[in-house]
């Protein structure tokens, strides 16, 4: 029996689209309150596995649990502990975002002044507090911010974005990941993407699903430390410093030493790093700058495609 | 359920679909009498080139019967302009998107399926009776008491068979992926009845007789030799309703 410790568990999911195998065996495992960033390239199945979270679509292979409980096709149950927030949200353009809330509160059984009380709340949240006209003529980025105001309606303790941010311009990006990190207090979010930086930004764990597969998850340190060790990048005013001491130091530790193509030494074992530094120091050796090398999510991104 | 009925019907009257439907068939209903009031003026219009044709007309008269019949003569056009208004329903809720929202908050596929059937069933009844209303009015305006045969059962068949393209094109939305499909699905039933109802052996079973009420009127048939028609329209309602249902959950939106 899966623990409801895990918002939400999927095991082994499998889905062809006739020939094609979009998902091949995935496994992820999302606790409560957390910004989880659900990573990948465009068409890797990130949507498909949403949807079927959602019951929106029929897994070949392998079972979904949210909340503890099993996700069925068609009328899904454990929709109620779920928000749901489509690429390109629609709505019925006949109403204002105050009458559509108040629909998608009675559709969900709330309580007439709850539904009033928590629209109020919603739309001073995603900047709509004060629209009035209806949605007919709302600008993507307004669409989006309404799509987050009836996802975290009723509390769901899931919410699931799918590429929330792909179709903004910068501003509306902002806002919309300044929205989520304020929603980040009261449930879990499950957020697709392929915009490294906004994972970067808001998220403190993310999955990178490639080739049907997830090949790499943990938290953002996590996977950082995964890809790339600590190592030290020092460039030298002069190239021929930096063979000076790759020749010197590569006697004592050979592995642990190569130069970029910029023509700067990457020291990777952190133990022979004062011994360097101290060369330096004694010789007068004149450097441009010293610094840890920080992998970022989009070396890592491409390495893990292109290794996998 | 009565959240979505309230959002339908919302839909209805803030697109002007409402209002348009309203207009039509008003003036549909009008038409009715109007071109019973009509023919006398009209046949003296022509009576000088009548009569240069050697064809000489007598006296014209136009009773309440006359109205009735321009009532049924023109039902195929209420029918075609409900079928091509009412089409859209369900498909440009799967064009837009807009249910997938809806349907991943826990509302049942089978509420929202039977709100768009019980609105379009409402819809069908609200213009029928002012279809109906419009020329009822003005005919006893017109003519007063000058009573037609069997009319009530006559105008209830014609109201029976909406029910059924009703029910058709709720079963065509569930099952189509835009409202091209829907009206040939809907056009195509209807117009296989019709090619039926030439074979004179069992056009009698077919739902297009229930648009034949005027041979009530005119006393060329009789009450009971609708009884086989609206059985099988009957059983045709139901078995809408129930394909539609089903497809309608497996769906994909």
């Amino acid at each position: 029996m899966p623990d409801n410790k895990y918002i939400l568990e999927i095991k082994n999911l499998e889905k062809s689209f006739g020939d094609k195998k979009v998902l091949k065996g995935v496994d992820l495992k999302i606790p409560q309150k957390r910004v989880f960033g659900f990573v990948g390239k465009n068409g890797a199945g990130k949507t498909t596995t949403m949807k079927m979270v959602l019951g929106l679509m029929t897994p070949n292979k392998g079972e979904i649990f949210v909340n503890g409980e099993k996700v069925t096709y068609g009328n899904n149950k454990t929709n109620r502990y779920i928000g749901y927030l489509p690429d390109v949200p629609e709505y019925y353009s006949f109403m204002t975002p105050r009458e559509y809330l108040n629909f998608c509160g009675e559709i969900t059984y709330m309580e007439k002044k709850d539904i009033r009380s928590r629209s109020e709340e919603l739309l001073k949240l995603v900047g709509l507090g004060e629209e009035k006209h209806r949605i007919k003529g709302f600008s993507r980025g307004m669409k989006q911010r309404l799509g987050i105001a009836q996802a975290l309606l009723n509390k769901p303790k899931l919410l699931i974005c799918d590429e929330p941010t792909s179709a903004l311009d910068p501003v509306g990006r902002k806002e919309i990941l300044d929205i989520l990190v304020a929603a980040k207090e009261e449930t879990t979010i499950l957020f697709s993407t392929h915009i490294l930086s906004d994972v970067e930004h808001i998220c403190d764990e993310m999955a990178l699903l490639n080739d049907g597969k997830i090949i790499m998850q943990g938290t953002i340190e996590e996977v950082k430390n995964k890809r790339r060790g600590n190592a030290i990048e020092i460039q030298f005013e002069n190239k021929k410093d930096t063979d000076k001491l790759l020749a010197i130091f590569k006697k004592k530790d050979s592995s642990s030493l190569e130069t970029t193509s910029s023509g700067a030494l990457v020291v990777k074992d952190q133990k022979i790093v004062p011994e360097i530094l101290r060369f330096i120091g004694d010789n007068s050796i004149p450097f441009i700058r010293i610094e840890k090398q920080e992998a970022t999510l989009e070396d890592i991104f491409i390495d893990a495609i292109q290794n996998k | 359920m009565t959240a979505y009925i309230k959002k339908e019907c919302m839909e209805l009257t803030r697109t002007g679909k409402l209002l348009i439907l309203g207009i039509i068939f008003i003036l549909f209903g009008i038409l009715n009498p109007a071109m019973a009031k009509l023919t006398p003026w009209l046949y003296e219009m022509l009576q000088d080139s009548f009569s240069e044709q050697g064809l000489i007309i007598g006296e014209v008269t136009v009773n309440a019967m006359t109205s009735w019949t321009q009532y049924f003569k023109n039902a195929t056009m209420v029918v075609i302009t409900i079928i091509l208004l009412c089409s859209t329903g369900f498909t440009n809720e799967y064009q837009k998107g807009t249910l997938v929202q809806i349907v991943t908050k826990g509302l049942s596929r089978r509420k929202i399926y039977f709100s768009k059937l019980l609105v379009g069933y409402a819809t069908w009844t609200v213009m029928f009776l002012v279809y109906t209303g419009v020329t009822l009015g003005y005919t006893v305006y017109f003519w007063g008491d000058d009573k037609v045969p069997d009319l009530f059962y006559a105008i209830l068949f014609f109201w029976i068979f909406g029910i059924l393209l009703m029910s058709l094109l709720s079963m065509f939305g569930a099952l189509s992926e835009n409202s091209g499909q829907v009206l040939l699905g809907t056009g195509g039933i209807i117009f296989i009845t019709i090619l039926i109802n030439y074979v004179p052996t069992i056009s009698k079973y077919m739902p297009i007789k229930l648009m034949d009420g005027l041979q009530l009127c005119n006393g060329t048939a009789q009450v009971s030799d609708f009884s086989e028609a609206l059985i099988i329209t009957s059983i045709m309602i139901i078995a809408c309703i129930i394909i539609g249902m089903v497809a309608f959950d497996k769906r994909r939106l």
